[in-house]
């Protein structure tokens, strides 16, 4: 079989132990070594490290309506299927949420690397395991698109000094409501909230109800998400569910904008409503859950692009405010790993060049891609 | 009807054809020998040297202090040679004071051309003659192959500055066909002297290029250092063998110090024809250039450098490839009247 073939000197120990003790022979692809039919992340242990698993579609649309990396949606298209690699950041969290005491204040994760190497992606497969655990699921995709490129910019009607930003509210809420359906219908509001004139939220009505008027009325959108996660904060703390806020480059909530008021003067983020709200929510005086944030360089706006430990993306005030947290560094892939990223490249003929199959292919895209991962699915895709 | 009043000596001049170059009478040529030598003696003085041993490679030396030039062409320079390198040899008179020829073949027009074909000739007849004394002793011919790699036959050019006389391209490749039957006849070796004045040798490349051996460092791996250049990049490379094939460029990762994957392709090539891509670690530091004649200069010192750890064969493949050549293009100097280098000014009609 292809077990006699797969045993590359490069991954040789590796491979050995784990053929000789992993018993699953992978059903749906016979002979191929690094797929894992574990498909429910809480059970993924040290011994699946360097593997992938798939997701299944309908679950993808579920949990992920907006998470994934656009090069990953597209990847998900073309292969049909949504295979994630299970890698060693993903599985240390996994074992401190799995240990973590629920009556302590909500311990923040920060995941930081360089460009490229799996960040967003292990914050989603941090995101599909609470949510098979049955978490509620906070999960923002990418704070930066919250700070640039706002079409429109309203006055807030809550508070005069601030911003509100109606479309990006309304998405975030659109998603919000499909990955989260029927946990909207469980938890109850605590106070009334007046939107308008006319419309308001009595107490003990579904927090659906607020998601509806948020969608509906657009002009409201930005309160509706205030009141969403001000909700959760505080109806986190009885304990009947937990909450996972996973926010994808958390260094925008505390860098510059590139949004200019009608007199042409800059807004600084705390002037916007939803970057205030999440800051609230970022704040560890909470406790029955668990905060999970990514930096990211690729959106952040005035940052050098060589910047990518905490301190210098996050700048001292987010440094200040998200201190106490525990990092966590994401590395480009291992040996093993990238054995492992270019089987499955193999197994699904995504590399058609015949000199791509060869050692001497596997060693030139190792070079020249650095086993940087997402320099090695920029050069896989012309092959 | 016009009348001439004034007109220079140059238009006076009609149609007189150009004449040769000038030609050197012995005296004048003896002349410029003593002014040489005489002036050899003073530039010895001047520089403080013995006047008795005062070389061609002093004088030399001695002009270009004296007279330094930035001019590009080394011809163009100040130089100071003996007159028979300066002036070109001139065939003397060939004719007696009743003019007759001194030559027997002097009104074939080629004299010396025709006079070296009956030479080559006789000489082939002799070897004929022998070869066939030698088969009627019933003695074995002997068959001794000179060896034919380092020697290249003459070129028409050196062959007309031996002979002195315009040749056609037709004689030429006579000669040589003549020269190549004797040559490659058995007992050809008696005439070995002869046909040597013909034959210039041809030094293999690699032989003058010498092949550094490898050194350890303490912790036992061995490693050899080169350097390299391209346009105005300056590189060195450090190539440490048992390696996992980290590159490091200037205490910078490759993938931060090149983020286009064309220069990456670059620094791959050498390991990759040698096929130890990932057997290698390479330290290497890099000033000058842009981006591409940065990565380019780093090419060619790790080539270099891997030179220690190939066999000499695939040094050999190395050098035909063109990784271990220096890239002589540099930017072309802009000139008065052009925009650019080759770029002229916008043509406009009026």
């Amino acid at each position: 079989l292809d077990h006699g073939y797969a045993l590359h000197t490069a991954a040789k120990e590796c491979l050995s132990s784990a053929v000789s003790t992993d018993v699953q022979a992978p059903a749906e692809r016979p002979g191929a070594v690094f797929y894992t039919s574990e498909s429910d992340p809480a059970n993924h242990t040290d011994h699946h490290e360097g593997r992938h698993y798939s997701i299944p579609l309908e679950e993808v649309k579920a949990v992920f309506p907006h998470g994934l990396p656009y090069r990953f949606q597209q990847q998900i298209k073309t292969f049909n299927e949504a295979c994630l690699m299970v890698r060693k950041p993903a599985l240390e969290l996994f074992t401190c949420l799995k240990s973590s005491n629920f009556a302590h204040p909500a311990v923040r994760y920060v995941i930081y690397g360089e460009k490229g190497t799996g960040k967003t992606m292990t914050l989603c497969h941090v995101v599909h395991f609470c949510a098979r655990q049955g978490w509620l699921v906070l999960h923002i995709p990418d704070a930066h698109l919250w700070v640039k490129n706002c079409k429109e910019l309203m006055q807030s009607s809550y508070n005069k000094e601030r911003l509100d930003q109606p479309l990006q509210a309304s998405v975030w809420l659109k998603n919000f409501k499909t990955s989260n359906e029927h946990f909207l219908k469980e938890i109850k509001t605590r106070r009334k909230y007046v939107w308008g004139k006319r419309e308001s939220t009595e107490m003990g009505r579904p927090l659906g109800e607020v998601v509806e008027q948020g969608l509906a009325r657009v002009r409201n959108a930005s309160d509706a998400v205030g009141v969403v996660l001000k909700e959760l904060k505080e109806q986190c703390q009885l304990g009947s569910f937990r909450l996972l806020v996973a926010v994808d480059g958390v260094n925008a909530l505390w860098g510059r904008t590139t949004l200019k008021k009608e007199d042409k003067s800059p807004v600084s983020p705390e002037e916007l409503t939803l970057v205030y709200n999440l800051r609230k929510m970022m704040m560890n005086d909470w406790n029955g859950g668990a905060i999970v944030a990514t930096l990211s360089q690729t959106g952040s706006l005035f940052t050098p692009s060589c910047a990518y430990l905490p301190q210098q993306l996050l700048g001292k005030d987010g440094f200040n405010a998200l201190d106490p947290f525990v990092p966590i560094p994401v590395p480009n892939y291992s040996p093993r790993e990238f054995e492992s990223c270019y089987r499955y490249y193999l197994d699904r003929k995504w590399l058609q060049h015949e000199k791509a199959r060869t050692e001497d292919g596997k060693e030139e895209l190792r070079f020249l891609s650095g086993s940087n991962p997402r320099l090695l699915e920029r050069l896989a895709a012309p092959l | 009807t016009l009348r001439l009043i004034y007109t220079t000596t140059a238009v006076q001049r009609k149609n007189v054809g150009a004449s040769g170059p000038e030609k050197y009478t012995e005296a004048f040529i003896k002349k410029q020998i003593e002014e040489f030598n005489l002036g050899k003696r003073h530039l010895a003085n001047m520089m403080g040297e013995d006047p008795e041993t005062f070389t061609q490679e002093d004088i030399d030396r001695a002009i270009a202090y004296l007279f330094p030039s930035g001019l590009f062409d080394k011809q163009a320079r100040p130089m100071m040679k003996h007159p028979s390198e300066i002036f070109p040899e001139q065939r003397k008179i060939q004719w007696g004071e009743d003019g007759r020829p001194f030559h027997f073949l002097f009104y074939t027009g080629k004299q010396s051309y025709y006079s070296l074909m009956h030479e080559t000739y006789e000489k082939l007849l002799t070897v004929q003659k022998y070869q066939d004394q030698l088969t009627d002793q019933d003695l074995p011919a002997q068959k001794e192959k000179r060896n034919l790699a380092g020697s290249r036959w003459l070129t028409k050019i050196e062959l007309e500055e031996m002979l002195l006389e315009k040749l056609s391209d037709n004689d030429y490749s006579r000669c040589i066909q003549l020269l190549q039957k004797l040559m490659t006849s058995p007992c050809g070796d008696i005439e070995e002297k002869y046909i040597r004045k013909f034959t210039k040798e041809v030094p293999a490349q690699l032989q003058k290029v010498v092949i550094e051996p490898l050194k350890y460092d303490e912790r036992g791996v061995a490693f050899s250092t080169s350097e390299g250049t391209r346009k105005t990049a300056r590189a060195t490379a450090v190539v440490y063998d048992n390696g996992t094939g980290k590159v490091t460029v200037n205490g910078i990762d490759i993938l931060h110090y090149f983020p286009v994957l064309q220069d990456r392709e670059q620094l791959l090539f050498p390991f990759q024809f040698l096929d130890r891509v990932g057997k290698h670690d390479m330290v290497c530091t890099v000033s000058g250039g842009g981006r591409s004649a940065q990565a380019g200069a780093i090419r060619l010192a790790s080539a270099k450098a891997l030179r220690s750890f190939v066999t000499e064969k695939e040094v050999e493949f190395m050098r035909q490839a063109g990784l271990l050549t220096v890239d002589p293009r540099v930017k072309e100097r802009k000139k008065p009247g052009q925009e650019g280098a080759r770029r002229k000014f916008t043509w406009k009609k009026r």
